[in-house]
């Protein structure tokens, strides 16, 4: 069981509790970004591309607690900016924890090991750690040597100390599936609780506009990825949205089900697209024309998303809207392996990022070795 | 109400799921722009632009008060009167609303803070500090002197 079984059984009787209610539109987990400060500079990032006196604005807490309680959402991922250099992130914290919310604090970690005294293990409270794959993989993807040291050094303290931690992924055009393979062992060998993956969303603010993965390639990544999986890898995610990453299964995007809250109010229409905000939750629930966005919808904006924010709820959704839908999260939970031979070869082929850019595809790695072959 | 969507990414002709990479956003230079507002089009595609920019803009009112700051919503109905832009004012945390027929002058006066961070840039930093055996490499975020 990739998360405790008190996550696991709030989680499905909220969403049970919707599907009984008849709410088709329903908030799953709740972004809650109380800064946009960083202390990266992520070239694919589109999340911190503002005015020095717009980084230096936070949420306080009370504004926290105010739009938790507004959405009711059972779980509350707070990424950013970096949550960790939030003044008051320990209060924030707190209060969500005395509100049984479970959370998923998304960290590069830079910061996390002097921080951890800031706060108590708890059974709800998570530290996700970004880290984008091997060391110089990691590093090369946040534009920052040293970066992936650092947060290791956060997550093992973290651990040490009882913390619950997993490890959150974000892949772009241009990454090494052999590599992330050897990725996700070395993190299980860290002790990390389990791994979250999502292919990059090209954010119209980005600095970098080139390499964020189209759909028929994000399939292909994935599938090469994540089939013939090793009994060891645990994912702290729907096994139906990973499904759905390798191709083997399709949604329709719930943009509703990650809404996004920020010191500019409840960004329309999710996680990724700033289309405008919202004064309050019903506001964003009631005046979003839904129907204008997801792929599906022919929005362009919307055209190479994959990305969790829009279709991990879609895979929850699914999975309690019938019979069917459990019995395909049961398997998918139970049998793991995903076996393709197809998808061992395609771990045998050349990395090719369609724009010619990075450097690291040349970088020799043990993960380039025989034991990712069949024989 | 919705009005114009931000301005559309590039066009292209495959279907989503035959996509390889995104087409991405082309990001026009306009820092320092002035946009000449002679008509209701103009100035609403330039208050759209002024939507999507990474920097900080100035308004002048039709009253000649001056106002700087990001914005980060606009809603656009049918008249200019319900209209209206949302700034983060440079100098105050309280949201303001303008509405776009209160508008008489628009300037990209602000940075964009995303000018000089792509991945071009990362790639010849890290490639030079490599090059000269200097310390690590990393992309800065914005400094948060103004």
């Amino acid at each position: 069981m990739p998360v405790p079984i008190s996550q696991a059984w709030t989680v499905a009787s909220y969403v049970l509790k919707q599907k009984i209610q008849g709410r088709k539109q329903y908030p799953l987990v709740l972004m809650l970004e109380p800064l946009y400060k960083c202390n990266l500079a992520c070239a694919g990032c589109g999340k911190i591309q503002y005015p020095a006196h717009v980084l230096k604005q936070e949420l306080s807490p009370e504004e926290c607690f105010k739009a938790v309680d507004e959405c009711g959402a059972p779980m509350v991922s707070i990424p950013g900016g970096e949550p960790l250099m939030h003044s008051q992130i320990e209060k924030i914290v707190e209060g969500l924890v005395a509100r049984k919310k479970y959370i998923y604090l998304c960290t590069n970690a830079l910061l996390l090991k002097e921080k951890l005294h800031l706060f108590k293990p708890s059974k709800y409270l998570t530290f996700s750690v970004h880290l984008d794959g091997q060391k110089e993989h990691h590093d090369f993807s946040v534009c920052r040597e040293g970066g992936f040291d650092l947060a290791v050094e956060g997550v093992r303290e973290a651990l040490k100390q009882g913390f619950r931690v997993t490890t959150n992924t974000t892949l772009f055009d241009g990454a090494d599936p052999s590599s992330v393979r050897a990725f996700f062992d070395e993190m299980m060998a860290l002790g990390v609780e389990g791994m979250m993956l999502s292919p990059g969303y090209s954010y119209d603010k980005a600095p970098d506009q080139k390499h964020f993965l189209g759909r028929a390639r994000t399939r292909r990544l994935f599938r090469a990825i994540l089939s013939n999986r090793k009994p060891t890898w645990r994912f702290n995610q729907s096994m139906l949205f990973l499904e759905f990453l390798m191709g083997k299964r399709d949604f329709r995007c719930t943009p509703w089900g990650m809404p996004t809250y920020s010191i500019f109010g409840w960004q329309k229409p999710c996680y990724l697209l700033q289309d405008g905000y919202a004064d309050t939750f019903n506001e964003l629930m009631t005046t979003t024309e839904w129907d204008n966005f997801g792929t599906e919808s022919g929005n362009p904006k919307c055209a190479n998303c994959m990305v969790h924010s829009g279709y991990e709820a879609s895979g929850v959704d699914y999975t309690f809207g019938s019979l069917k839908g459990l019995f395909a999260a049961a398997k998918a939970t139970l049998f793991t392996k995903n076996e393709d031979d197809e998808a061992y070869r395609m771990l045998n082929e050349p990395v090719r990022p369609v724009h010619s850019y990075n450097p690291l595809v040349q970088i020799e790695t043990p993960s380039n070795n025989l034991e990712e072959t069949r024989a | 109400m919705t009005g114009p969507r931000h301005a559309d990414r590039p066009e292209h002709t495959l279907h989503p799921d035959q996509l390889e990479v995104a087409p991405g956003f082309q990001h026009e230079g306009l820092q320092g722009w002035i946009p000449e507002l002679a008509s209701e089009d103009d100035l609403r595609e330039a208050l759209e632009k002024a939507f999507d920019y990474r920097g900080d803009v100035t308004i002048t009112r039709k009253d000649g008060t001056k106002l700087e700051g990001y914005i980060f919503d606009r809603v656009t109905g049918v008249t200019l009167g319900n209209s209206f832009v949302r700034l983060l004012p440079k100098d105050s945390n309280q949201r303001t609303k303008v509405a776009y027929s209160d508008i008489a002058a628009l300037s990209f006066s602000g940075r964009d803070t995303a000018a000089g961070k792509s991945w071009e840039a990362w790639v010849k930093k890290y490639w030079e500090k490599k090059s000269t055996g200097e310390g690590q490499a990393s992309l800065q975020p914005e400094s948060l002197e103004e």
